[in-house]
């Protein structure tokens, strides 16, 4: 083995990882000596098509982006199923739950993040889920598959915890099974964190028609049942009886690793516009970092991160990371959405309002100083991108404010010939 | 008396695709019209060829006349109290309640208003009825409003109302003088021959006499922007001019005419030079001297008259100074020499002919005759013959506010909207114990005030005669039933006569007993032993049915010397006076009755091109909007700085507690000091843009004609806190302070202007449809704009912008051709956006959900020269986020 070759070691084998692992090839991995430690069995895979898959519109192999043999193409170790428990900074090793410790030069922690705890009562009931892995989504298509075979009579077949992103997909997904969903969720409306109240309203109705019924402003108490879950009781008193139940509340990321170790951080493991944490030895990417009081849960940003990071190892070139604002989609058939920014309007924002109620149409787009900064589209998500784009490039738009809404066809037309007769 | 089936004998319902002969009933001009007619309707029509009075020539409004007939809000049943009922009820009530207030408050409270709409026959019949049995002479037509003057200006002159030339004479004449006349807009087929003419001689002068740079000024060699209200001082410095300078015609003077020394002597003193002429007229003297010079150099002069010199608290007097100048050259009765008054409404003349006017008798008899009163009761073996002249135009309708008339009808035509202070008028008929209104549409502002109203026939289906402004009497056809229960006018008087108990003297079986009778009655003692009067149609007397239903034009005096009509009178110099001779009135011109105080502007009201009258007609084709579709005002751009106002603002005019609301439109042809606001919006097609509703009553002492072109009235910018539009497939009245309506062809459009307070523009649109539950709609917290659309079983219904600064969405056609056609949800966001989509290629299949790439974009990207998932996410991103479309990517570069 020869001595100028540096040992990169990589903790975490998830949407990062693989991303990083792609923008180093891309460059030059020929002064490294690369391993990668994953918990999770299978290479590194797209996790976002878990909702798909899911929902039956894609299979597990599909989304399987590096099986263990791209790996070892690439001359790139891989160690599967393998927890990493310490590091241990002093000695630049790290070591696992096995007892095993691997040396490094430099390490990358990319562990992402768990799903979120909720406080309720007897989560240790079987066949209450999370949604974040492959295995989750085996189960839970496991027990889909064989729901009309449990002959017990239930309220619901399934109860989804959230209304964020995470709970819908799941929803949907189970809903295409077959399943009778029950989504609780404990604001008043849906995507509350990236939709108001009346884009929240529309998406509400649109999947109660592919029946989702829902339970707004509740909560969960407890589970209820002797090993198996029998149902779920509620702040509001009401109780449901079901199945299974997927819990999506939320995310967290997993930087006790790192912080364990002494590296800097609160939400997540803190890094730099370059990646580097406290420890110039230890970079950190995806999920499980901080950045500047942000914490991540889409991969666009992460993809910014990777190739930051690939600059620096490979090249030494600083690039700095930017953190800019990531619209929302949801990746259920047949509801278009989008949010961006700013998305609750208050006195401070001028306020443009679009609504079809009977093609369930609706987009908002707040401004400040005619400046967009927040965009919310239901039912026709075409122009997000665009209104994405002025918002980043903090485009005036009084001259074209009244053909904003109609989108691009019309304010592109608005603007560069005055409308002829 | 016979049933109403029996009573429609003129109606000829045609066959397929027949070409029907008749004439158009827009205008005085009198154009015979080519009707193309299919199914029942008419489907096209041109000019007649053979027609004297336009020669195959039509205009604008009378081009579209088969766009205008079938009107959504055509009355078909006779209505009582605002119910549909049966001519019977409706008569019935309506005669019994005229009984009853003559038996008690006796004849002259009652009274008829009737229109220039009407055809001879009709005016007839209705004169016959008021004045020989019910026994009054309060029966006044519109004409009043726009002829009586020269009417009265006619008969002190000539002895009789007689246009003494022809169109020909305006073409073969060496100096036309238009004065008060905008030609190129009332009477367009006329400006066409004028135009045309000057074309083919243009050494021929044509001189434009009007305050205003009309549209007419455009083939003028010279126009006097004259003072509103000078022209008689101005015809008094010519006839002084003329006699100064030796340019009178002695001889003509001393063998027919009366009256020359007085006159001018009064002339002479009132305006011995140019100088003191164009001191009061506010022109350069050199160019009142230069058209001085003109009339007096030429032999062939004729001075064309209209409502500018009629509409005026002193028409007649102005008509007279300028025939003065005429008789004292002896410029009149040749070919291109005459003075030549021209007439508004298409049967004007008709009803000057048969006398249905207050102080007229019948067949160009008058009041001033007992002898003639005699020879009429006679004639019509008339039971209770009115002995005294009635009441005119603006007295009647101050009588009827008074309460001293207590039962109207007005026949065909808008009083609530086209007379002087149309506001009182309004309240008048409010008052009145029976309104009784027959016209063809049933919610005319007049009609809405009416207890009863009762379906009349209309243009293609009336059938009978009228007379032109150059007295040309030809055959109006009709040659469509009326639809549901409509009669022509002459049948409902008559049905009505019948109620009242004259049925054995009102049963015509056709119209051209009317007639017969009308030509009888023109002939009777009418010679030069008795009384000799111009108009004399006894050669028409005895025509026969067939004869009548093949009229062709004919100009009266159509007597047994003259079979085929008279072109020119007067030319052996022998008038209708007594003595035979002509006679020069002595004028001592006088300037209009109010002059304006210091924040007044003059208000002069005329017509547009394309429109006609109050719009009732016209207003509902969309083509004829095209040209102005909104009120207006005219200011001088000097007065626009004075008063604060902005080129295409609203600004209001006031006076008498009325209110007309128009766009500013800057205009260098305005004399400083006068605005110029069309007359044709009435309560039916703008919220407050009534002109007529503003001006004064004052009326010419000796013929009544109110002073339409001289209203003193104030001006201020209205200060709007928002305008906008809408358009709608139905017809409504917006809730709104400003709101003017142009006719679409796909439905109406409204514009709309709401003063200090913002209303909520969504709650306001959407009460005005309360029927629409499917709104789409765009809001802005600022309140800069919104916009919203209305569907009904995915068709647009509605469509209202609107917006706090000028910002209103584009008014394209394209958005009106939307009205009423089905749109899926892109479509509504081009309805909202006002215009149609600027063609952003439509994407394909979407390929890239997070980027919103679609395939057609992949592929072209792919076509010019990106060839791997990376190339193509450097280029339109796709495939650089989730990823999950990179299979389809790569399937796609394969
Ligand atoms: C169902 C679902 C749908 C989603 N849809 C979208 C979407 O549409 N758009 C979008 O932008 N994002 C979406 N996301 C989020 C996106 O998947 C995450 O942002 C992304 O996976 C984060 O990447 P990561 O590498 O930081 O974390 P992860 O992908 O979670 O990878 C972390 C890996 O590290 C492993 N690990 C953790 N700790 C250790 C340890 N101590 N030792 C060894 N291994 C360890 C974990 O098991 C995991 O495999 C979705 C997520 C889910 C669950
Ligand atoms: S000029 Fe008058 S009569 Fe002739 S077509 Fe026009 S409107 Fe009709």
């Amino acid at each position: 083995m020869s001595k100028s070759k540096q040992t990169l070691l990589i903790v975490g084998n998830g949407m990062a990882a693989g991303r990083l692992l792609d923008e180093l090839i891309k460059r030059d991995i020929s002064g490294f000596e690369i391993t990668v430690i994953g918990d999770e069995r299978q290479g590194s895979y797209n996790r976002i098509m878990l909702s798909p898959v899911l929902a039956g519109e894609t299979d597990v192999p599909a989304i399987i982006g590096k099986p263990s043999a791209w790996y070892r193409d690439r001359g790139i170790r891989f160690v599967s199923g393998v927890q990493v428990k310490a590091i241990e900074r002093e000695q630049k090793c790290v070591l696992t739950t096995e007892g095993n410790r691997l040396r490094y030069d430099h390490l990358v922690l990319a562990t992402g993040s768990r799903p979120a705890k909720i406080p309720a009562k007897n989560q240790q009931l079987e066949n209450i889920y999370s949604f974040r892995t492959l295995r989750d989504v085996d189960r839970l298509l496991n027990v889909a598959r064989f729901h009309d075979k449990h002959g017990r009579k239930t309220d619901t077949d399934a109860l989804v915890i959230g209304g964020g992103l995470l709970g819908l997909e799941a929803a949907y997904g189970l809903a295409l099974k077959g399943l009778r969903v029950t989504l609780v969720h404990r604001s008043g409306w849906l995507l509350n964190r990236q939709l108001d109240k009346a884009a929240g309203t529309y998406l509400q109705r649109v999947l109660e028609s592919k029946n989702i019924h829902f339970m707004l402003s509740d909560e969960v108490e407890r589970f209820t049942g002797s090993h198996e879950l029998k149902a779920a009781e509620f702040k509001s008193g009401r109780s449901v009886s079901c199945k299974l139940c997927v819990i999506a509340t939320g995310i967290t990321p997993n930087k006790e690793l790192g912080l364990t170790a002494g590296l800097q951080g609160d939400r997540g493991v803190s890094v730099d516009a370059y990646m580097a944490t406290s420890d110039t030895s230890i970079s950190a990417i995806g999920e499980c970092v901080e950045f500047k009081g942000a914490t991540f849960g889409l991969v666009e940003p992460i993809w910014h991160q990777c190739t930051t990071l690939a600059e620096r190892l490979c090249n030494n070139i600083k690039r700095p990371f930017e953190n800019s604002p990531v619209p929302t989609k949801l990746k259920v058939s047949g509801v278009n959405l989008f949010s961006a920014g700013e998305f609750i309007t208050t006195d401070e924002h001028r306020e443009l309002l679009y609504c079809d109620d009977q093609a369930g149409i609706y987009r908002k787009i707040l401004l400040r100083d005619n400046r967009i900064v927040g965009a919310v589209l239901f039912g026709d998500a075409r122009d997000g991108q665009d209104y994405f784009s002025m918002l980043q490039e903090k485009r005036d738009v009084s001259d074209i404010a009244q053909y904003l809404l109609m989108g691009r066809a019309f304010y592109a037309a608005s603007s560069d010939e005055p409308a002829a007769a | 008396m016979t049933s109403s089936a029996q009573l429609i004998t003129s109606d000829r319902p045609q066959e397929v695709g027949t070409t029907i002969q008749t004439t158009c009933c827009y205008c005085g001009v009198g154009c015979g019209v080519d009707a193309q007619v299919q199914d029942n309707q008419v489907v096209s029509v041109s000019g007649t060829q053979a027609h004297p009075a336009n020669l195959g020539r039509l205009c604008v409004k009378g081009s579209s006349l088969h766009e205008t007939q079938r009107s959504p809000d055509r009355l078909l049943t006779p209505m009582l109290q605002g119910e549909p009922t049966s001519w019977d009820t409706a008569l019935d009530y309506a005669a019994q309640k005229f009984q009853a207030i003559i038996a008690e408050h006796g004849p002259d409270s009652v009274a008829f208003y009737l229109s220039g709409q009407l055809l001879t026959e009709d005016y007839y019949i209705a004169n016959k009825l008021m004045k020989g049995f019910v026994g009054t002479a309060n029966i006044d037509t519109n004409s009043r409003l726009c002829m009586a003057s020269a009417v009265v200006a006619h008969k002190r002159a000539f002895g009789g109302d007689t246009v003494p030339g022809c169109y020909e004479d305006l073409e073969q004449t060496d100096v036309l003088i238009l004065v008060g006349s905008n030609t190129a807009y009332a009477h367009p087929v006329v400006y066409q021959r004028i135009a045309r003419a000057k074309e083919l001689r243009p050494e021929m002068k044509i001189v434009v006499i009007d305050p205003r740079r009309t549209a007419t000024c455009e083939i003028a060699d010279i126009h006097l922007p004259i003072k509103p209200g000078s022209d008689a001082f101005f015809f008094n410095g010519l006839l002084q001019y003329l006699a100064q300078h030796g340019h009178t015609d002695v001889d003509y003077i001393a063998a027919h005419c009366n009256g020359f020394d007085e006159a001018l002597a009064v002339a002479a003193e009132q305006v011995p030079t140019p100088e003191a002429a164009a001191e009061v007229c506010e022109v350069p003297s050199g160019d009142i001297e230069h058209v001085y010079r003109l009339f007096a150099a030429h032999e062939k002069v004729v001075t064309v008259f209209s409502q500018g010199v009629n509409q005026s608290s002193s028409g007649v007097d102005k008509g007279n100074a300028l025939i003065n100048c005429h008789l004292a050259t002896g410029k009149i009765g040749k070919p291109g020499a005459t003075p030549f008054s021209i007439t508004g409404q298409p049967n004007a003349m008709g009803g000057r002919e048969v006398g249905g006017l207050a102080n007229q008798l019948a067949a160009h008899m008058g009041y001033d005759n007992p002898a003639s009163i005699e020879r009429v009761a006679q004639f019509w073996q008339a039971p209770n013959m009115a002995r005294d002249e009635g009441l005119k135009a603006v007295d009647m309708f101050d009588a009827i506010h008074e309460g001293k008339i207590k039962a109207v009808w007005v026949m065909a035509t808008n009083p609530a909207v086209t007379m002087p202070d149309a506001g009182k008028v309004r309240e008048a008929l409010q008052k009145c114990d029976l309104v009784i209104v027959s016209d063809c549409i049933g919610n005319t502002d007049t009609a809405k005030l009416a207890d009863v109203v009762l379906p009349a026939s209309t243009w293609s289906e009336k059938h009978g005669t009228v007379t032109n402004s150059e007295r040309c009497i030809s055959l109006q056809k009709g040659f469509l039933s009326p639809p549901g229960e409509a009669l022509h006018d002459w049948q409902i008087i008559m049905r009505f006569a019948e109620k009242l108990g004259f049925g054995e003297q009102f049963n015509y079986r056709h119209q051209v007993e009317i007639f017969r009778e009308h030509a009888a009655l023109s002939a009777l003692d009418n010679n030069a032993e008795v009384a000799l009067r111009g108009f004399n149609i006894s050669a028409l007397a005895d025509i026969s049915e067939q004869d009548y239903e093949n009229l062709s034009p004919i100009q009266w005096p159509v007597t047994p010397e003259s079979p085929e009509g008279t072109p020119r009178l007067f030319a052996d110099g022998q008038f209708y006076t007594a003595d035979g001779r002509a006679r020069l009135v002595p004028i001592t011109a006088r300037l209009p009755v109010k002059t304006p105080l210091p924040n007044q502007v003059i208000m002069n009201t005329g017509r547009i091109r394309d429109q006609w009258h109050t719009m009732s007609r016209t207003g509902t084709a969309s083509k004829l909007l095209g040209h102005v579709d909104e009120p207006y005002i005219d200011v001088h751009p000097d007065d626009v700085a004075r008063f604060g106002l902005l080129e295409g603002d609203l600004a209001m005019l006031k006076n008498r507690g009325s209110v007309y609301y128009g766009r500013v439109k800057p205009s260098a042809s305005q004399r400083v000091g006068e605005v110029f606001v069309p007359m044709h919006w009435n309560g039916k097609y703008a919220a407050s843009s009534c002109a007529d509703a503003l001006v004064n009553p004052y009326v010419d002492p000796i013929c009544g004609q109110p002073e339409f072109k001289h209203s003193p009235v104030m001006i201020k910018p209205f200060r709007q806190a928002w305008n906008g539009f809408l358009i709608c497939s139905q017809d409504i009245r917006p809730e709104c302070e400003y709101w003017a309506k142009i006719t679409l062809d796909t439905g109406y459009k409204f514009r709309l202007a709401g003063g200090e307070s913002l209303p909520c523009w969504r709650t306001w649109a959407h009460a005005q449809f309360p029927e629409i539950s499917d709104w789409v709609t765009v809001e802005d917290s600022d309140h800069q704009f919104f916009r919203t659309a209305g569907f009904v079983g995915g068709v647009l219904q509605v469509m209202f912008s609107a917006a706090t600064d000028k910002k209103s969405a584009p008014e394209m056609r394209w958005l009106e051709q939307q009205l009423g056609q089905a749109t899926d949800a892109s479509g509504r966001f081009a309805i909202l956006a006002g215009i149609p989509d600027a063609g952003v290629e439509d994407e394909g299949a979407m390929v890239c959900s997070c980027f919103q790439v679609g395939e057609k974009t992949i592929r072209k990207a792919i076509s010019d020269g990106c060839d791997s998932v990376e190339a193509l996410g450097n280029k339109i991103k796709c495939g650089t986020n989730c990823g999950s479309c990179i299979p389809e990517l790569k399937a796609m570069l394969r």
